[in-house]
């Protein structure tokens, strides 16, 4: 990234206290997002997300695993972020690899709640097959294609809509079997079962440049900030999981402040993804 | 299924005839969850009774601070109790010789040792940066889990350690160099990080590395409607939802703040007054354990 | 050697600190002339060594063991494996020694430690060497201090694998000695808990809490066991530098003096190991002697340790 200069870092910050961006947004306006749907065939569900120059892709494969030994009655689901070298080229090699498991973990913990499975975005209980033995895995993989800021914010999006439109097949499972082996089962290729994904939450990160918060932050601004708050809600308005950025301290009150500030935003932003993801799905089922 | 000589055989861990399960919820009374030693839900470990020379000193010192604690989220006409809870944790700097500085904290079975070297010389591939660089490394032991471990580095952990304490260091005090932060969990009894993040700053501060404030960390759990803070391992499998926070207690900045699980509003805000008050009294004791390593060397 | 006359006019001069770190080996040459060492040990005598049991309560059996300032950490934990073919009834020990990154400043996160697998190596002989058949090493008599038969639960099904892993919590000098002796104590302080099979063949712990209530199985091993341990090694690093023998090196002597000589006995005084790698010294026979003749006093100095420490824990 190139860097900037003195009079551009000014201009930057000037112009977020004025409530008046580069590109002439305000501070708690969205870049337009553009969703699409079933971009990989292959996978059970995938979805390609673009807000301003950010392009990111999220892909749910599904595959037949044992559950695990604490937990019998639950599926697994395992996420991992890949920061392509198309997109920067300091993420070769092993340069994206702090960023990746940045995100990741940070995704993990908006998406999969508490040790219990409360409070998860995902039910785990509705991977079941066959308890103790046969269990779904879900595979989440996110692709960073175009970074220009904002990526957990684009990556949560866009893992949502691959999960409305992931379709598990259904499983029919030969009664009889007895003990420690494993029964037969019947993957159907016909039927398939879709994920309700009403309880998935949004993320919604909050930079702090200056004196105030601004929201999808791009790339430019990203490198003035002093920290990020990144907060995953609900449609019920409730918080499942926060991460927050940046070396700065920041006062208490302040991340309450930003708290509320991100519920408010959220609820325009799940309505409005939602309105998106399903009209990407019908423009998928017309295709 | 016989190991031959060279392959190594594959083990298991024998698992104890009866498996603990979560309580049901008593739906009668405001309590969810017993703590399994006895603990009130405000209440942080005690010091562990260890009579063994870790660091070739007899006795064994338990710093005790008494505070007032307000309790209950549960009803919404605010009914307080003061409780007197005690904290009790068990620091010591200058654990390591070797090391430029180091600390080692006990609280409870959660056992950790931090060295600091340096200001030393970046590594050669480094580009040149005009600040100091913080370089942070968090490692288990393989018998720190009840069930053995590989005992590898914790990528998670690291980089969450060095989001915690980059922010209370004066980078600009060390340009070109490099401050290496180690820390190995020797035993891990629950609420694993916060211990590393207080015990790492005090491991920088043994070093003399200038730092705006100490960084203490605490963790709260939450179990069903109640907070429990610093969970152990029992409490954090079965936990609904968790918070941890490392703030600078003296500039009240908050450094850190992770959160998993559901919380709604108020919910949020009391776990976060909660924990603000525990770090501001796990930073006194952090402190007076630092002056008593500075008068004892004078001596 | 460099030039004995410049440092002899600048040694006047410089503080003591600053000598110590650019001359480093006319300081302790100047110390050893005078039969003491910086640190007013004299030559043959040992660091200050302490034990401690019990340290990890996740393990089965632990110990802390500290010479000066090198700090060792032992931990055994137990774990059930299927025994091979050829030996149905014996069990069997992995040992590990893992330098990690806070005991020195040599060692990094991604580079790990030269001394360690030589270190691991070494300890394995030692401790698992004894213990092989009677058929590879036909001069051991039947062995050394660990019974490979006492890991056994159930012949041909299930026996114990002990793994000990051995951390270095601060590197000064003399690793060899204080790994060896904090394994020697942890398997000392070691406690077999107490299983059963249960139907699926399948070894399970017992609670202590299911003694009152009706055990649908026997217990395998009736209470909890200790191992006998016969024959324990104790071991003495010694450093040679022209006609000087000194015990015990701080890691600023070994790094200066790069000639050690480590040398294994039991605690009848019997040989079990004697290792020289190489080093510009070259030793007589005379000074072998005398390492083993030090060696064999501070055998007794740890055996006195070890049963004061044993007995200190069980009146606890």
């Amino acid at each position: 990234m190139v860097g900037l200069s003195l009079g551009e870092k000014h201009f930057i910050q000037g112009g977020i206290d004025q409530n008046l961006r580069s590109d002439g947004r305000k501070r708690d306006t969205y870049r337009p997002i553009s969703v699409e749907t079933g971009v990989i065939p292959q996978a059970n569900g995938s979805a390609r997300i673009r807000t301003g120059a950010t392009e990111v892709i999220a892909s749910v494969k599904a595959e037949l695993g044992r559950p695990h030994a604490l937990q019998p009655d639950k599926g697994k689901v395992s996420i991992f972020v890949d920061c392509s070298p198309v997109a920067e080229p300091m993420f070769e090699g092993r340069g994206g690899e702090e960023l990746s498991t940045e995100l990741s973990v940070a995704l993990q913990r908006c998406l999969l709640g508490g040790k219990s499975g409360a409070g998860a975005g995902i039910d785990l209980s509705s991977l079941i097959v066959a308890e103790g033995k046969i269990c779904w895995d879900l595979y989440i993989d996110g692709l960073v294609i175009s970074s220009d800021g904002n990526l957990l914010d684009a990556l949560g999006a866009a893992i949502k809509a691959a999960l409305s439109n992931t379709g598990i097949p259904r499983v029919q499972v030969a009664a009889g079997a007895s003990g420690d082996e494993q029964p037969e089962v019947d993957i159907s290729d016909e039927e398939f079962m879709q994920f309700d994904t009403s309880g998935v939450p949004v993320i919604v990160t909050l930079t702090k440049v200056g004196r105030h918060y601004i929201i999808d932050a791009t790339s430019e601004e990203e490198s003035q900030m002093s920290s990020a708050v990144s907060v995953s809600i609900n449609r019920k308005g409730h918080i499942c999981g926060l991460s927050k950025r940046g070396s700065a301290g920041l006062d208490p009150s302040v991340i309450s402040d930003m708290i509320s500030v991100a519920r408010h935003i959220s609820e325009q932003l799940i309505n409005k993804l939602d309105s998106e993801i399903s009209a990407a799905e019908a423009d998928e089922d017309e295709m | 299924m016989a190991a031959q000589g060279g392959a190594a055989p594959s083990t298991y861990t024998p698992t104890p005839t009866k498996k603990t399960q979560r309580s049901p919820f008593f739906s009668d009374s405001d309590v969810d969850w017993l703590r399994p030693d006895g603990r009130g839900f405000h209440q942080c470990r005690p010091a562990c009774g260890f009579t063994f020379n870790l660091l070739g000193c007899c006795d064994l010192i338990v710093f005790t601070y008494a505070g007032m604690f307000s309790l209950s989220l549960l009803s919404s006409c605010a009914f307080f109790s003061v409780l007197y809870s005690y904290m009790k944790g068990f620091f010591r700097t200058g654990a390591v010789n070797s090391a430029a500085g180091s600390a080692y904290a006990e609280f409870g079975n959660t056992k950790v040792i931090v060295s600091v070297f340096g200001p030393r010389e970046s590594k050669k591939a480094m580009v040149y940066s005009d600040v100091g660089r913080l370089n942070c490394n968090v490692s288990y032991t393989t018998f720190a889990n009840p069930a053995r471990g590989l005992g590898s580095d914790n990528k998670e952990f690291s980089s969450m350690l060095h989001k915690a304490l980059e922010g209370a260091i004066m980078l600009e005090t060390f340009p070109k160099t490099t401050v290496d932060v180690f820390a190995l969990v020797l035993e891990s009894g629950g609420s694993d990080l916060p211990v590393v993040i207080s015990c790492a700053s005090l491991a920088l501060a043994d070093a003399g590395i200038m730092m705006y404030d100490l960084v203490a960390g605490v963790s709260v759990s939450c179990l069903g409607r109640n907070l429990i803070i610093d969970p152990i391992l029992e409490e954090e499998s079965f936990q609904d939802g968790s918070m941890m926070i490392t703030c600078m207690p003296s500039r009240y900045e908050v450094t850190q703040l992770t959160i998993t699980g559901e919380w709604s509003t108020a919910k949020l805000n009391e776990a976060m007054q909660l924990c603000l008050d525990a770090c501001s009294k796990l930073d006194k004791i952090m402190r007076a354990c630092l002056e008593e390593a500075a008068s004892a060397s004078q001596d | 050697m460099g030039l004995p006359d410049a440092s002899e006019d600048l040694s006047s001069e410089m503080e003591v600190d600053a000598f110590r770190r650019l001359f480093p080996l006319r300081y302790f040459e100047r110390h050893l002339s005078e039969s003491i060492r910086p640190d007013a040990r004299p030559l043959g005598r040992a660091r200050d060594t302490t034990l401690a049991l019990g340290a990890v309560a996740s393990a089965h059996g632990s110990a802390l063991a500290k010479i000066g300032s090198t700090t060792m950490l032992a931990a055994i934990k137990m774990e059930v494996m299927t025994p091979s073919t050829e030996s149905p009834d014996e069990g069997s020990i992995a040992i590990d020694f893992h330098m990690p990154p806070i005991c020195s400043p040599i060692v990094r996160p991604g580079r790990p430690a030269e001394a360690a697998p030589v270190i691991s190596k070494q300890l394995s002989d030692t401790i698992s060497r004894q213990v092989k058949s009677f058929l590879c090493y036909p001069f051991l008599l039947n062995s050394g201090m660990i019974n490979l038969k006492e890991l056994s639960l159930v012949s041909g099904k299930a026996a114990w694998m002990a793994y000990l892993d051995i951390y270095c919590l601060d590197a000064d000098g003399a690793l060899f000695d204080a790994a060896l002796l904090s394994a020697v104590a942890a398997f000392s302080h070691l406690q077999i808990p107490i299983v059963s099979l249960n139907d699926d063949g399948k070894i399970e712990l017992i609670s202590e809490e299911d003694d009152g209530a009706k055990l649908e199985v026997e217990p395998v091993n009736k209470e909890k066991r200790k191992l006998t341990l016969s024959s324990i090694p104790f071991s003495l690093t010694c450093i040679l530098h022209k006609n000087y023998i000194l015990a015990d090196p701080t890691a600023e002597e070994e790094s200066i003096m790069e000639t050690a000589v480590t040398v294994v006995l039991d605690s009848s005084s019997r040989l079990v190991s004697f290792y020289k790698p190489g080093g510009p010294v070259l030793a007589h026979t005379s000074a072998v002697q005398d390492c083993v003749a030090l060696t064999r006093q501070r055998v007794k100095e740890l055996q006195n340790i070890l049963d004061e420490t044993l007995s200190g824990m069980e009146i606890d």
